[in-house]
């Protein structure tokens, strides 16, 4: 796109068109301000704080298993990664050493959410777009994960699986759950590979992807994309591989170059086989042992970070420990930089474009409302 | 004697029409789009006669609009230029014979589309309202910007509906008028009662491509449903309709969609709707095959902007241009 389009000069803008904060093609609330001039967006605002929750001020003073589960509330499609990544803060700071088995199960819990994440995703996408019937068969071969999330966690959301040094016993993997996984793998596998071969040799949907919605590399980085949005401008980060418990398994990082639409949904389309590939490993090569380890005293701890890769970058959790009640709680998800950065995405494109350049981060803007919000007087 | 069976032959061509048409939206919807999906669909009555029956007994609410009740009466408007729309086509009224030419129709075709115009023009809908203090207070950008509201916006591409995007059906209109050399409905069927349909030949088949398109155009239609894009108008010029109002533009969707088909009859295979014959069957078969159709290429279809929308028309309308140059030769 050119980069003349992304000018905020007043006097190019004839009308503000304001999307939401309820709207059909949303499925969060959140409001866009659309500066056009003929249809095509000269400048945008994207508005979040619609469904503030405060949890971060609500697990103050928490006992930091409740704080723990409370983290699950904060978005429905990463729950596990939210849950994980507060017991990691919790195991760090008091040091608590995690059964092998335990980490195997963590990661496989990840991974499939990184499965349902992603097509729901591509299906939401495919909406947005207008494909309603690409949309429909995602969610039907995402109802595999959906199932196999259920069978481990016993829900189909929020599943409750990390707790502070290692797993819920209901939640071990026994053979007949590694069975069904090994073959809800080759189910999705087989599909999505199908998927994704009729998605980029469609022209229409080429047509409408192609070119939308670009966000250069030089912008990702200056305005902190991350995750997947970073990794479709071309930047090669992923922070599974710095992550400790990932260094068993072998993975490639998907990138692609050109930061627009159609970047964006192959990158996840494509991380789909890589994760699949994790959750065979995990399960090839499943440590036997306990999935627990209860030896541990909880005792102060100061301010302790723990950054983990979920679906949509990078998430970051802190909080310290006092008589074994969370203090000073800070979460930090991946949208919040994601949804600024869609903000010039969508600008110099037809205004139903804009939506759909919007929609290519994967916003999550539940997750990002539960921050506390300070308005300077 | 005769005039009584005209009468007869009009009304229950009506009822016929209205029949028919109400359940094409649910065949649209259960039969094709549903199965493809993969999904079980709603039930084969629910979008044309359970919902509007439901409507007409809602309550309904005051528009947010600067004439409420032109605003209100544009579905009647709309459903009534439809309706003139079949009685022109009905054969036992060719005796009026002006009425009953191409130009009519196109002026009726035209009416119904122009109302979309106003209809957006005339809404304001509550999902485009501002919320002017988080804009003050969070410092947000062009704080004086004129704001418009989405139906404005779909308004707007009423228009451009108008003036471009409804090409196909209009040059499709007139493949049998360049072959028949007359504009007059009693004129074409004529001509092909002697030379067989227009459908049949070179000129007619590249036509009826042209007119299915300008069906789903005119229909607004997925992947042409620049009028109500879900990702940004929404429901575009019908937002603020609610109740009996709404009831009636479901119905005249419906209804258009049967008349359509009895155009496309008329002119391709010079079969107009009689109800004393045998033919009207071909009427229906065609008011079920169209429908069936547009559902197929709109569920693997995503909504076009202009990039997109545009040259399709412009290289449909071309199509439609060398149907006419065929029908000369």
């Amino acid at each position: 796109m050119n980069e003349d389009n992304k000018m905020t000069d007043k006097k190019v803008i004839e009308t503000e068109i304001t999307m939401g904060t309820v709207h059909s093609a949303a499925i969060e609330p959140y409001r866009v301000r659309l500066f056009v001039e003929d249809e095509i967006v000269r400048d945008a605002e994207i508005t979040v704080g619609i469904n503030h929750r405060g949890i971060e001020r609500i697990m103050e003073g928490l006992p930091v298993e409740k704080a723990n589960s409370l983290t699950e509330k904060i978005c429905g499609i990463c729950s596990n990664s939210h849950i994980w990544n507060s017991v990691l803060v919790a195991e760090k700071a008091v040091g608590i050493d995690v059964p092998e088995r335990a980490q195997y199960i963590r990661i496989i819990m990840e991974e499939l959410e990184r499965l349902h994440s992603h097509m729901l995703y591509l299906a939401h996408g495919s909406e947005v777009l207008g494909h309603e019937t690409f949309a429909m068969r995602l969610f039907y071969i995402r109802e595999t994960v959906m199932e196999l999330l259920r069978m481990i966690g016993g829900n189909r959301v929020q599943y409750g699986v990390s707790i502070i040094g290692g797993i819920r016993p209901r939640c071990e993997l026994d053979e007949m759950r590694i069975q069904k996984i090994r073959e809800g793998m080759d189910i999705i596998e087989e599909k999505i590979l199908e998927f994704a071969d009729r998605f980029v040799s469609d022209p229409m949907i080429m047509a409408r992807i192609t070119g939308v919605g670009v966000l250069s590399q030089k912008q990702a980085i200056k305005l902190a994309a991350t995750g997947p949005t970073l990794r479709s401008t071309g930047v090669e980060i992923d922070l599974r591989r710095e992550m400790e418990s990932y260094d068993p398994f072998e993975f490639d990082i998907i990138t692609q170059d050109d930061g627009d639409v159609k970047s964006n949904l192959l990158v996840r389309v494509l991380e789909i086989p890589e994760a699949i590939k994790i959750i065979r490993q995990a399960l090839d090569n499943l440590p036997a042992g306990k999935i627990t380890n209860r030896s541990w005293e909880m005792q102060d701890a100061p301010i302790t970070k723990s950054y983990i890769e979920v679906p949509r970058g990078k998430l970051y959790h802190s909080y310290s420990l006092e008589d074994g009640r969370v203090r000073n709680c800070i979460i930090r998800t991946p949208s919040i930089t994601n949804i600024g950065a869609m903000q010039y995405a969508a600008v110099g494109h037809h205004i139903t474009d804009a939506q759909l350049a919007i929609v290519q981060c994967d916003p999550c803007f539940t997750c990002t409302d539960r921050a506390i919000q300070i308005i300077k007087i | 004697m005769t005039a009584l069976n005209s009468l007869i032959a009009v009304i229950g061509t009506l009822i016929v029409a209205l029949l028919v048409s109400v359940w094409l939206p649910g065949i649209e919807r259960k039969f094709v789009q549903a199965r493809i999906q993969q999904r079980v669909g709603p039930p084969i009555s629910s979008a044309g006669i359970m919902a509007p029956i439901k409507f007409f007994f809602k309550e309904t609410i005051n528009p947010n609009s600067p004439m409420p009740k032109l605003y209100n009466a544009l579905p009647i408007i709309s459903f009534l230029s439809v309706l003139f729309i079949l009685l022109l086509t009905i054969p036992q009224l060719y005796v009026f014979a002006a009425f009953t030419s191409i130009i009519a129709l196109v002026g009726l075709l035209k009416i119904e589309e122009v109302i979309y115009m106003f209809m957006g023009s005339l809404s304001k809908s509550v999902m485009s309202l501002k919320m002017p203090f988080p804009d003050i207070v969070k410092g947000a950008k062009h704080p004086d910007t004129p704001r418009s509201y989405l139906e404005e916006l779909s308004s707007l591409r009423a228009f451009r509906l108008i003036a471009f995007g409804s090409f196909p059906l209009y040059i499709a209109l007139f493949v049998p008028v360049a072959m028949s050399k007359s504009i007059y409905l009693s004129g074409i069927v004529a001509y092909q009662q002697i030379h067989g349909p227009v459908l049949f030949t070179l000129a007619g088949v590249l036509g009826a491509i042209v007119f299915f398109i300008g069906y789903m155009i005119l229909l607004n239609e997925y992947p042409f449903a620049i009028l109500k894009t879900k990702a940004d108008v929404i429901e575009g010029p019908l937002m603020e309709y609610a109740a009996k109002y709404r009831a009636y533009n479901y119905i005249t969707r419906g209804f258009l969609m049967f008349v359509l088909a009895s155009i496309f009859t008329t002119l391709f295979l010079g079969i107009p709707p009689n109800l004393f014959s045998w033919t009207i069957l071909v009427t229906i078969a065609v008011a079920l095959i169209f429908p069936i159709l547009m559902a197929v290429m709109s569920a693997f279809s995503p909504i076009f902007t202009y990039k997109q929308f545009y040259p399709t028309v412009a290289g449909v309308s071309v199509i439609g241009i060398l149907a006419i140059i065929a029908s000369f030769l």
